[in-house]
Order: C-alpha cells, then structure tokens, then sequence
C-alpha cells in the first residue's frame, strides 16, 4: 500500500510526516532538522535554492529570495492582502495575466504556487529519501480562514510539485487531530498556533465518530516569531549604535547575520535565563577597522521587547471567543501549536487568559504536520475509523441591497449540500437582478470574497417586494459550488457554476508541472553524479596513498610493475570520467577502484 | 627591502583605507606560457580580439589571443621569466604611465574621474602596496614592514593600460582598469569583456588553490580567539557561513558576494590558518 504523506506548508517553515507502523512520525530532512524554512531563492548564477539554504542568505539577496509566499497563494491581485505584500516584500510582485499574482525572480515571473511547490516537491524528497521510495499522494494542511481559491492554489502547487493532493485539511484540525490520536476525546479545545510568521486561534469541537468542527478561527497573518526576532534586531543595533555610533542595518551581510543571531538568541531564551549575541567582525568602521558585537541578553529583556505582540495574540483570542459566542470555561482544553509557543511568557499568557494551564502533549513544530500523516493513514486505511468530514470553510451567499451579505450555506456545512431561500425585488419595476455570489463571514458584502456573479432578467414590471425569486446553493461532492436564480411566477432561470480557481490555467499548470520535473531530473542526477564523484575521490586518495609503499613492495618484479601501471590507468579513468561528469562512467569505475584499492591494502598487510 | 619590485609601487594615501581591502588581489603567475602569451600580445593589437569564452587554464591558440582594439604597439618587449620579472614588467609599465611633471593633485583627478569632466584621464585605483597575504605566499616573499610609499599617477589611456596589463598577465590590474573603465562608460563592451575575462581567469586561480569546492571548509581557531585576527567584516561573514557542514560551493552560493570576492577570503582565510578543510 502506497504511502501518504502528510505537509505542513506552513508560513515560514514547512514539515512532513508519515504514520509508520501505526506511529506518526515526522521525517527530518538531510540536514538532520524536522522543519525545513518554506523560501525559495535564485543565485546570480541561476542555481534555486530551498528551505534552511534560501534561509541563510535571504538578507544577502533579498530580491530574489521568496518567503512566506502562503500570504498571497490563491490571492487576487486586487487584494489588501497583496497590496500589503507588495509594499512590505523585498522580492518583486506583479500582477499575472489572471488578475493573479506572480513573483518576479531573477528577471523570471513565477506563479505563488509554482513558487509553493518548490517548496513541497522539497518536502516529497526529504519523505522519498528517507521511505526509499517514490511519494505521490499526500494530505496538506491550510489555515481554518482559507477560501476555496487558496485550497484550490494549494492544491495545484501540489500538482505540480508531482504530489496527489487527496485531502487538504484544516491546520487547527490537523493539531487537533494529533491532540486526539489515540485517544477518545469528546471536547471543545482551543488551538492556539503562534507561528513564525502567523498567528491563528481556532475553537474545535471533537465530538464523537471523530468529527472536528471548527466553530470559530482568527488571526492575525502578520504577526509572527519573525516580529519578535525584528524587536531583538532592533534592540541590538540601537545598542551597537549608541557604542559606535554605526548603523547596522545599512550593511546586509551584518543584518544577515544579525537576523540569523536574533532567531538563535530567541530560541535559546526558551531554555536559559540568558544568553550571549556574539558576532565578531560584524562591521567595519570608517577606519578600517573591524567592530565586533557581544550582547547579552536575558529573558526578562526579551519578554519586554515582546510583550505588545503577545498581547495582541491574547486581544485576538478574547475577540474570537466572544464572536463564537462562548466564554472561557467553555474551552476544555488549549493546545499550543507553534514554534513561538515553547516561550515561558507566552506559555503564561495563555495560562492567565484561559485560566487553564495549556496542554504540552503535542509536539509545537510538528503536530500539524502529525495530524495530516494521521489523517493521510487513515484515507488509505480501511482499518482506521477516524476519517474527517469534508465541510464548507466558509459560509456562502449572495448580496443584497445595501451591500449585505446574505448566507445561504453555513461555514462548516458537510458537503454535498444545498440550500434555497426566496428573495424579491428591491426597486420598483425591476426587470433584472444581479446574483453576486461571495464567500466569507462577514455581514458586510465588501469584506467577503466574490466568487462570481450572474444577472436573471424578464421579471415582470411589478411594485418592490413582489416578484418572487428562489436562490439555490448547491455544492456536489468534489466541491463545485452552482448557483441557480429562478423566478417563481414566469419560471425562467439562470445558474451560475463556481469552481475555485489558484489564478493558473491548466495549460500553465502542465507547463510548471513540465518545469518541476525536469528540475527533478536534473537534480537527481547531479545528487547521483556527486556521491559517485565522491565515492570514486576518496578511493582515489586511499589508492594514492598506498602507491608509494605498494611501489616500494612490488617494483621490483615484472608482475608488480605492470600492476602499478594497471592501477595508475585505473585512476586516470576514473578522473576522465569525473571531469566529463559522466556518471554510468563514474560508477563503472569505482568497481575497478574498489578492486585497485583492495590488491594495495593487501599488499600492504602482507608485509607488516 | 628595495629588493622587493613591489614597493616602487605607488598608492594614492586618501583612498588607500577603503579600497585597500578591496584590492588585495594577488597578483599571480597566469595558468599558461607567460613569455609566449606576452610574446603573442605584443603583437599588431589593431587585429586583437577578446576571446569570447572565459579564459582557459592554457593559453590561447595564436589565432585567438585575448586583444584589445585600438591598443598602442608597446614600445618595448618584456619577457618574464619568473614572479618577481613579472611584478617587475607591471612596475615598468606603471612607470611608462607615471604623469608628467605639473600633473593635476587628487582632487583634480577625482574631478577629471566625474562624467562631465569629458576626459579620458583616469586615475588608477589604489594598490596594495605591501603584499597581501595571498601575494607573500604566491610570490613566496614577504617585504619589509616599512610604510608605503606613496605617490599619485594617472592614466592617460586607461584601455591601453587594461590591455597591457592583461597582456602581463597581471588580471587584478586589469580588471581593475576595466572596473574603472566601466565606471565611466557602463557600455564599453571591450572592458566588460575584459573584466568579465580576468573575472574568470582569477576565479580559477583561487578555485585551483582551495582544491574541490566540495569540500567542507571548518573554522579551526578557538570562538574566544576570533576577534584578535586581523579580518575585516566581509572575511567574518564568510567566516560566520563556515558551519562545519557546508561545502565551500554552497557558501559561494549563499553569501550572496560576488565570486571572486568570496574565493579571495575563502581562499585568505585559509591561508592564514584560520579556516582548513576536513
């Protein structure tokens, strides 16, 4: 049975897990780490770069380095949301040929989920090296507020990342879901996920036959782990500043590293009282001379520096409670998700405001991407019960005069579904009305996502609030919203059929599923070429090492000459081989090597 | 002391501080037949054109030597034969370009540097004067510690003095002449091309010396000792890059430098024992 894995595309780092033998686990990547930084870069010479490797030179090229691309997946160009990210970002946006958004990259526009799949075709190998085999399906998680055309974006980025999307599944849900494995949990938790780059609450009731519902979600997409790296930023450059009167955030390679010392100093407080900012030749003054930065910094200082900004988590929390209309003692449990959630201070704040102490059984990184492998297990498993319903993730409507919006299907409705309701005419003598189909929670239409619009006309000519027109919402199994307007007294109709959109044509999308490939095929064989190469070195230089006692032993007999000149023919093909990058060469010749390499050894031996 | 050809070298002592760094460049023996290659370049420069692919470690075949348009017929031949003759010929040809006498001071120099001046004169960069770290090792020397001496010259011709230097073998010089040159006139395809040339050339130079660029360079003096090197901050940062799992092509990669510049202190760093490999 074919493996399904499960991703956290998160904001600023992603994660990959499996069920294995009935164990979630989460697979590290090569670099040992069990999440990987979800950015992207370009070289100057053309190379892509992805996850801790884009990470440690995002400052040095910015321009060319995306991160947190999860803000405008599935966004239209028209968005505040992209507008924000278009004044704040340092790498280049522009509008796509769809009123979409694209990422300007070296002078190479790429769509945001061509860009998101980079990231999860990296997730797919770390999961393929370590299963030893090829992945194609997978289950990836998005925030509870994401609209149709996110999930959609996020699905095609899974696409052309070569991964079946069978589940996308909410990430409150999936925590939840590795809150609960295992156990028979019948609650109403909240999730609070602070993140590096996002903060979320979510308020979930698990109730029985393992359904998770998530009753109410908000956040706060700005507002993250990095803000408070950006205040120990600041805080140490003010104190370089007022030591040498130098400015560091003028200089990217000191910012770079301040940045990189900032995280480490952040994380470390977690654990530690104090620690210590050591960054030796930081800067070089105006004569010359290289400065260095020592700081030391306690937690009490960091709780400072930070507590606006845990501040605000808590205001969101209040707000959303009072939204889903419940009160404190109504939460029976709080899971606290994300990396920024292991500090003490936060950990406190949560205590404080649902006075409860928070539940620290699930991992903060990793029990998102758990409950996708979990819930992955469960879709390919007949055994396990626990499957999840598909629901509406948001509600949806029309408007209506005065620009309300009007909710026909309920957010977290089970789909299939439909809904009907009757509406009149607003103005005298009206002969048509326009159906403005939207998406979202709030009463105002203008706030909510508009997902199509259609006009019925023919009405008879009658006063306001007469002529009757029935409105159905219809969503089928596979997501596909229909609108249809009907009126009730002529029987004419109108429809209208909603399907998300990412913002890509097919076309593009088989296109960059073409490119991804390709960049798999080259990179697979560059890994191959580069493990020979290195194979075939180092045997190279153990044979090298030996030759002058093995010359020694053996010179003088014919037999032993021509050996040495067979081992010296030997190394010369394999270097041949290595500098045609030839690697079935490569390969060939390391059995010879290997055999080369054993004759000296013996050799060797024989005479100690 | 004045054994060393190196110190009639001359530096302009204002902006010696900040450029300095940038041009501690060796200056090394060119991967091919020097004395052939000068021998070649001496030639009718009028029929002398830049190959077009970066320069390889042998030299070019006679029909497709590096050249330069428009170059000036050398008055005189010099043969090298070895790194000090060599350094010696780029002193002659500094001399050749020495300013006569009545020669504008520094700020009219810098001022006939500014676009609207519509001159051609130029003022060459400052040298080191004492050798860098690479330079003692390649030259296989190290000077006097005495103090620079110092003077100011300007180049009359600066893409006569490029070509030159590029004849010589000298590939910092010249590209910093073309640096300088392009400074003025962004599109002057023959120093983008040199330049983009003595680029490849000197990155092979370095490359050769730091062996496999697989390799996985390690810091080797103590974090409590780190600040009494002498380095300044682009050499810390590349330091701050070495992690003991990267390899020297992923930090050429994320350190976001130019090439050249990173293979510089890579290749510094590690001659000066700060930085070795596994």
């Amino acid at each position: 049975m074919e493996k399904v894995i499960g991703i956290d595309l998160g904001t600023t780092n992603s994660c990959v897990a499996i069920v294995e033998n009935g164990v979630p686990t989460v697979i590290p990547n090569r670099g040992g780490y069990k999440t990987t930084p979800s950015m992207v870069a370009v070289t100057e010479a053309g190379k892509r770069l992805v996850g801790h490797i884009a990470k440690r030179q995002a400052i040095t090229n910015a321009e060319n380095t995306v991160y947190a691309a999860k803000r405008l997946i599935g966004r239209k160009w028209s968005s505040p949301q992209v507008k924000n990210a278009v004044a704040t970002s340092s790498y280049r946006i522009v509008e796509g040929p769809h009123a979409d958004v694209r990422i300007v990259l070296r002078e190479k526009e790429y769509g945001v989920p061509e860009i998101s799949a980079m990231v999860l075709q990296e997730m797919k190998l770390i999961a393929e090296d370590y299963l030893g085999e090829g992945v194609t399906k997978a289950v990836i998680t998005v925030p509870a507020y994401f609209n149709d055309n996110q999930r959609q974006a996020t699905k095609d980025a899974g696409e052309i990342a070569g991964l079946d999307v069978i589940r996308i599944i909410n990430e409150p849900t999936s925590a939840a879901l590795s809150y609960g494995f295992g156990k028979n949990v019948e609650k109403t938790i909240a999730v609070y996920d602070f993140g590096g780059g996002t903060f979320d609450i979510s308020i979930l009731e698990i109730g029985s036959s393992a359904v998770f519902k998530v009753i109410a979600t908000a956040g706060d997409t700005f507002l993250g782990g990095e803000d408070v790296d950006a205040r120990i930023i600041d805080w140490l450059v003010q104190g370089f500043k007022e030591e040498h009167a130098i400015d560091l955030r003028q200089d990217r390679m000191a910012l770079q590293r301040l940045k990189d010392a900032a995280e480490k100093a952040k994380c470390e407080l977690s654990s530690v009282r104090e620690t210590e900012v050591n960054l030796p030749f930081i800067i070089s003054s105006g004569r010359n001379e290289a400065l260095h930065l020592q700081r030391t910094i306690d937690r009490k200082t960091l709780e400072e520096l930070s507590a606006d900004l845990i501040e605000r988590t808590v205001d969101i929390c209040k707000q959303t409670l009072a939204d889903a209309h419940l009160e404190k003692e109504d939460i029976e449990e709080v899971v606290l998700v994300g990396g920024m959630t292991r500090m003490p201070r936060i950990q406190q704040a949560v205590a404080d405001f649902f006075e409860r102490e928070p539940c620290k059984g699930v991992h903060p990184d990793e029990s998102v991407a758990l409950g996708a492998g979990i819930q992955g297990s469960a879709l390919t498993d007949d055994k396990q019960e626990m499957v999840l319903l598909d629901v509406t993730p948001h509600a949806l409507g029309i408007m209506t005069q005065g620009g309300y919006f009007e909710e026909l299907i309920p957010q977290n409705t089970t789909v299939p579904t439909h809904r009907t309701k009757i509406f009149t005419t607003s103005r005298e003598s009206q002969t048509a009305v326009k159906i403005v189909v939207m998406q979202g929670e709030s009463e105002r239409a203008e706030d909510n996502e508009l997902l199509g619009e259609f006009i019925l006309t023919g009405l008879r000519r009658a006063p306001k609030g007469t002529v009757e027109i029935e409105v159905t919402f219809e969503i089928n199994a596979d997501g596909i919203v229909s609108v249809h307007a009907k009126d009730l007294e002529t029987g004419k109709e109108q429809s209208i059929e909603v399907t998300a959109s990412s913002g890509l044509t097919r076309d593009e999308i088989k296109d960059m599923l073409e490119g991804a490939k390709d960049y798999m095929v080259e990179r697979r064989s560059t890994e191959e070429f580069e493990a020979a190469k290195q194979e075939a070195e180092r045997i190279v230089g153990e044979i090298e090492r030996l030759f002058p006692q093995v010359e020694q032993i053996v010179a003088a007999s014919d037999f032993g000459r021509d050996a040495i000149e067979k081992a010296r023919a030997i190394v010369t093909k394999a270097r041949a081989a290595i500098a045609k990058r030839d690697v079935a060469a490569v390969k060939a010749e390391i059995e010879g090597l290997s055999r080369t390499h054993r004759m000296f050894k013996g050799v060797v031996a024989k005479t100690h | 002391m004045t054994d060393d050809p190196r110190k009639k070298r001359s530096a302009a002592p204002t902006e010696a501080s900040d450029a300095e760094s940038e041009n501690e460049r060796p200056t090394v023996n060119p991967p091919f037949d020097v004395e052939a290659f000068a021998r070649q370049a001496s030639g009718p420069s009028s029929q002398r054109k830049f190959s077009p692919e970066a320069p390889t470690q042998r030299p070019p075949p006679p029909g497709a030597l590096p050249s330069f348009e428009g170059g000036d017929t050398r008055a005189q031949q010099i043969t090298l034969t070895d790194e000090a003759e060599l350094e010696a010929a780029r002193v002659a040809s500094t001399m050749r370009s020495e300013p006569p006498p009545g020669r504008p001071s520094a700020l009219s120099i810098a001022d006939a540097r500014s676009p609207s001046s519509g001159t051609h004169t130029a003022v060459v960069p400052p040298r080191s004067v004492t050798p860098t770290s690479i330079e003692a090792a390649v030259l296989g020397a190290i000077g006097s510690s005495a103090g620079p001496e110092i003077t100011e010259r300007t180049i009359d011709d600066p893409a006569a003095e490029m070509r030159e230097r590029f004849s010589l073998g000298d590939y910092t010089g010249a590209l910093e002449m073309s640096e300088l040159i392009l400074a003025e006139e962004a599109d002057n395809l023959e120093a983008a091309e040199c330049g983009e040339n003595c680029r490849s050339v000197l990155e092979q130079m370095y490359a050769a010396r730091l062996g496999p660029l697989e390799r996985v360079p390690m810091v080797v003096v103590p974090r409590t000792q780190m600040r009494w090197l002498s380095m300044d901050h682009r050499a810390g940062f590349i330091l701050s890059l070495i992690d003991g799992s990267s390899s020297v092509d992923l930090i050429l990669d994320v350190c976001g430098m130019p090439k050249l510049d990173a293979l510089r202190i890579l290749q510094e760093l590690v001659q000066q024992k700060i930085v070795a490999f596994r």
